[in-house]
């Protein structure tokens, strides 16, 4: 078993007989444009030229940030071009979670690329899901790399990005059809007694400022929001109308 | 009578020994072989006929040709600067041959920046020059663990390494140092070897360095 070095061939439109991603060649996952761009870089030429999945490692631990295009020459980050690399290697499915896993906990920025990948190549939404949720326990901070400039977000929120901007069927919908069990929050029954505590506090605000006990529950209800993302997670509406403009597509 | 020695040694006149001799069972199995391989081909070429396709025989990849792999460290386009060398009157013209810029000693050709130059190492003609197939092997989860223990460590080496103390930091960078003096030593001594009588490389001392007066 050997694939190419580069991806010349797997470009080439007349007669492609590679691994089919969506029933399609997984390279076309990436647009014209940045597929052009990614190929005429020189990030590109010299340091993704023959990789495979165990040399992948040696560039991926060196990424320092995440991101699509860069510049007024809309340059490709190395991190796009190394997603561009996996598409064309096609790792197995269980190289993608040791990347996922425990190479995730060493190198950060390889497990966004691993994400990444993952949000692109799984066909089946339910397996996006559960693939990528327990990464949403991972708060490290991470570089991204805007148009112009830079910008401060972390695994978590990225992750999350994946999840909720896409077309991805909504997790409510994948749930109601009996395909995916409910998400097992990792606040645990936490969740559950925040959750009370807020609705209650939502609901009879008023009432609660006379009671005895109504600031500490006003307390339990902004400290959350504010300090612990992982809880303004679970508040999916209002996590992706913040980050919505964070995220903008490759 | 044909075995009877010359009078001075030499063997008979109709000796045919120096002929060459034929192993048939061998030739017999090259013919074999050939036969087979003819016929495959015909076969190949009438199916592909009948697809409606044209056949075209592919080359043989050479039997010692070797897997491509990634590169190991990144393009070093910085080695030749500051260094001088001689320049064949020609040499400005195509890219034959060795001349100023990027040298490939494989394929003998002559790139002027680095973008042409990396492109020609990733060429299919570079890589046949250089016994390589152009296919890289897939590798297996084992493999991804094992390069992922060696780059935990590495990086767990490095931070060790890296310390805060200034007193320390010199000490560290002084070993460099004496580290970079010593190879510098033995590159220059293995040179002094190799020039006739262990001379050495005599230094030319131009006047007035380049500089119009």
């Amino acid at each position: 078993m050997a694939h190419q070095a580069d991806a010349r061939r797997h470009l080439d439109e007349r007669g492609y007989t590679g691994p089919l991603i969506h029933n399609d060649n997984p390279l076309k996952l990436f647009e014209k444009a940045v597929r052009d761009r990614v190929v005429d870089s020189y990030y590109w030429k010299e340091q993704c030229f023959g990789l495979n999945a165990a040399t992948l490692l040696d560039r991926a631990v060196e990424l320092t940030c995440i991101g699509g295009t860069f510049g007024v020459g809309q340059r490709p980050t190395p991190f796009l071009c190394l997603a561009f690399k996996l598409l064309q290697i096609t790792p197995e499915r269980e190289i993608i979670e040791f990347y996922l896993g425990k190479a995730g906990e060493e190198f950060k920025y390889l497990r966004l690329l691993a994400a990444f990948y993952v949000r692109l190549t799984y066909e089946k939404g339910e397996d996006v899901y559960t693939t990528l949720e327990p990464l949403l326990a991972d708060f490290r901070k991470i570089r991204r790399r805007t148009r112009e400039g830079w910008s401060l977000t972390h695994v978590d929120e990225f992750v999350d990005d994946l999840l909720q901007k896409s077309r991805l069927n909504p997790r409510t919908f994948l749930e109601d059809e009996g395909i995916i069990e409910p998400r097992e929050s990792a606040l645990g029954e936490e969740l559950e007694e925040l959750d009370g505590e807020g609705s209650e506090g939502g609901g009879n605000a008023e009432s609660d400022k006379t009671s005895g006990d109504g600031d500490g529950s006003m307390d339990g209800d902004v400290d959350p929001r504010n300090g612990d993302r992982a809880s303004s997670r679970e508040a999916t509406p209002e996590a992706a109308a913040r980050s919505d403009e964070s995220m903008a597509g490759d | 009578m044909s075995n009877r020695a010359g009078a001075y040694g030499a063997s008979s006149g109709n000796d045919t020994s120096f002929r060459k001799t034929w192993d048939r069972d061998e030739y017999a199995a090259k013919a074999a072989s050939r036969d087979k391989k003819l016929q495959e081909e015909g076969k190949a070429r009438h199916e592909a006929k009948l697809a409606g396709k044209k056949y075209i025989r592919r080359a043989s990849t050479p039997p010692d040709a070797r897997e491509t792999e990634a590169r190991k460290a990144r393009l070093n386009v910085a080695d030749q600067v500051g260094k001088t060398q001689l320049v064949p009157a020609g040499a400005t013209q195509g890219k034959r041959g060795k001349g100023a810029g990027f040298y490939c000693d494989a394929c003998d050709l002559t790139y002027k920046d680095n973008l042409q130059f990396v492109e020609h190492l990733n060429s299919k003609q570079h890589l046949v020059n250089t016994g390589e197939t152009g296919e890289v092997r897939r590798s297996t989860l084992e493999e991804v663990e094992e390069r992922f223990e060696w780059l935990k460590r590495k990086r767990q080496d490095e931070k060790a390494r890296e310390v805060v103390d200034l007193g320390s930091r010199i000490e560290v960078a002084r070993e460099v140092e004496e580290r970079e003096r010593e190879e510098k030593r033995r590159k220059r001594n293995e040179k002094r070897r190799k020039t006739k009588d262990g001379v050495g490389v005599q230094e030319v001392q131009v006047e007035n360095d380049g500089v119009i007066c």
